[in-house]
């Protein structure tokens, strides 16, 4: 391990203790901030109990399904944006239109049509991973070496040629950068369509811990919710930079 | 014969001046000529007319008696830079112009093979462009251009980013394959020692019209050497002037 990653660590402990002895000596109210050992106590026994883990696993899918399917909707639209010139003129107004507009406020109308429940939730992170693949496979397919370009013009490359064999291979690396910025919305989509009407999940939780006034799991569920996004995030990385091991020499993150 | 066959050929980006003026030159089967020029004097432009890649605003060209209408498979093009994919290894570089026209049978890895042997490289096959030298990467581009056996070679300074000692080795291995096959080259160059070395018969270049044509009648192969011959200082000293010549008013 790096001094580096040891003094990581130590911030870690010394802003527990911090946490801890706020708690203690200004006698605040566990409604307010708990003390860590609290949030602690209560995050092992709803592991152990295994109150979580059902809400952990729906949150996890609804995270994953939207994920997943706005990722493949958002490239496939974008490789067909990148490829066909007049879809691309026509539609990039409302492309750019349609990034302002506050995806999570549609919420309450996809609970109108959708129902309470996963479905809802599931098509909010999948409408907000959409964007950034949409946006970044576009761009990735638009920023190729010309000098590649000519390469394949002149060894009489059809356009699905230049397509498979040159321009995703050589946006690969942005499009990757869109997945990753989609797996931290998508777990932003998956609990705050819970929030808005989910009856099972993390978000849903807390919503109910909420309404029993219990900070204490509020905070134990806040850290299961942190841990759920480093492991996807990590997972991501990971992926990407097994793709991308080709493509730079020394590829920083 | 003459292969390579370019009559009054020009070319303008948009509507400005034209960037090829005019061009005559003519290339006979297996020669190698090499066009000489500051940067911005249309020498790529012109070759990229030779390949197809750009459509001439007038004049034509001819390649094996045959007018010009796009890329043509039987022209190998080497790029400025050298243009690898980085997310493919070395063979797989090397055999792009034949997977793209259908399957890659087991005697073409062996010639590509045998190909990046001959250039000094058969080790680096299973290597990733990134992992190579600058100079090796050129190689790759070479033995990438020559694959399909093509009878023309046009390359555009592609030795122009390499150090003076791995340009040297290039520019000599270059010359022996060609010779090999009696490929017909068309090879682009700033550098002046570079195309009296290589060239049959040397074009210089300016403002979009060749100002000068010399003949190089040194014997094949060349070595080394000749670099410090008095008379290829001579010949590069003519076409250094031809290059200061003043424009025609």
């Amino acid at each position: 391990m790096t001094s580096t990653r040891l003094y990581s660590l130590a911030l870690l402990v010394v802003l527990l203790v911090a946490w801890d002895l706020f708690c203690r000596w200004t006698g605040i109210s566990a409604l307010v901030i708990p003390a860590p050992l609290a949030v602690a106590e209560v995050l092992w026994s709803g592991l152990a109990s295994g109150y979580l883990w059902p809400h952990i696993w729906v949150t996890s899918a609804e995270m994953l399904l939207g994920l997943g399917l706005g990722c493949a909707i958002g490239f496939s639209c974008g490789v067909v944006l990148g490829e066909v010139d007049f879809l691309r003129r026509l539609l990039w107004p409302y492309v750019i239109a349609s990034q302002v507009v506050p995806k999570l406020a549609l919420g309450p109308l996809f609970i109108v049509w959708f129902g309470f429940g996963m479905t809802s939730t599931v098509v909010i992170t999948a409408l907000i991973c959409f964007f950034p693949l949409l946006e970044n496979t576009l761009t990735g397919l638009q920023l190729i070496d010309p000098r590649k370009r000519d390469l394949f013009r002149m060894l009489g490359a059809s356009r699905w040629q230049t397509l498979a064999r040159l321009k995703l291979p050589s946006g690969l690396p942005v499009i990757l950068a869109g997945v990753r910025v989609a797996v931290v919305l998508a777990l932003v989509g998956a609990v705050v369509g819970e929030f808005i009407g989910g009856r099972e999940g993390l978000g849903a939780t807390i919503i109910a811990a909420q309404g029993m006034m219990d900070s204490t799991l509020m905070f134990a569920l806040f850290f299961v919710i942190t841990f759920l996004g480093i492991a996807v995030y990590q997972f991501t990385i990971a992926v990407e930079r097994r793709l991308l091991r080709h493509h730079q020499k020394g590829l920083a993150l | 014969m003459n292969f390579l066959d370019i009559a009054g050929i020009s070319y303008a980006y948009g509507d400005e001046a034209s960037v090829v003026d005019a061009v005559d030159w003519d290339i006979p089967t297996g020669a190698f000529h090499c066009l000489v020029g500051r940067s911005g004097c249309g020498k790529t432009t012109l070759l990229k007319l030779a390949a197809g890649l750009l459509v001439p605003s007038a004049g034509r060209v001819r390649i094996d008696g045959r007018p010009v209408d796009g890329p043509r498979p039987d022209v190998g093009f080497v790029f400025q830079a050298p243009t690898l994919l980085e997310w493919r290894p070395v063979l797989e570089n090397v055999l792009l112009p034949i997977s793209l026209r259908g399957a890659v049978s087991a005697e073409d890895r062996a010639r590509a093979g045998e190909l990046l042997h001959l250039l000094g490289i058969g080790d680096l096959e299973a290597r990733y462009p990134l992992e190579l030298s600058g100079g090796q990467q050129s190689r790759v581009a070479i033995a990438r251009a020559l694959i399909g056996g093509p009878d023309l070679l046009l390359m555009d300074e592609p030795f122009a980013a390499l150090d003076a000692m791995t340009r040297e080795e290039l520019q000599a291995d270059l010359l022996d394959l060609v010779a090999a096959r009696t490929t017909t080259v068309l090879f682009v160059t700033h550098d002046i020692a570079e195309a009296v070395f290589l060239a049959d018969r040397v074009a210089v270049m300016e403002a979009g019209a060749i100002r000068a044509r010399l003949e190089v009648p040194i014997a094949r192969p060349r070595a080394a050497e000749l670099r410090h011959d008095a008379r290829f200082n001579a010949l590069c000293l003519d076409a250094r002037q031809a290059m200061r010549a003043p424009l025609a008013a």
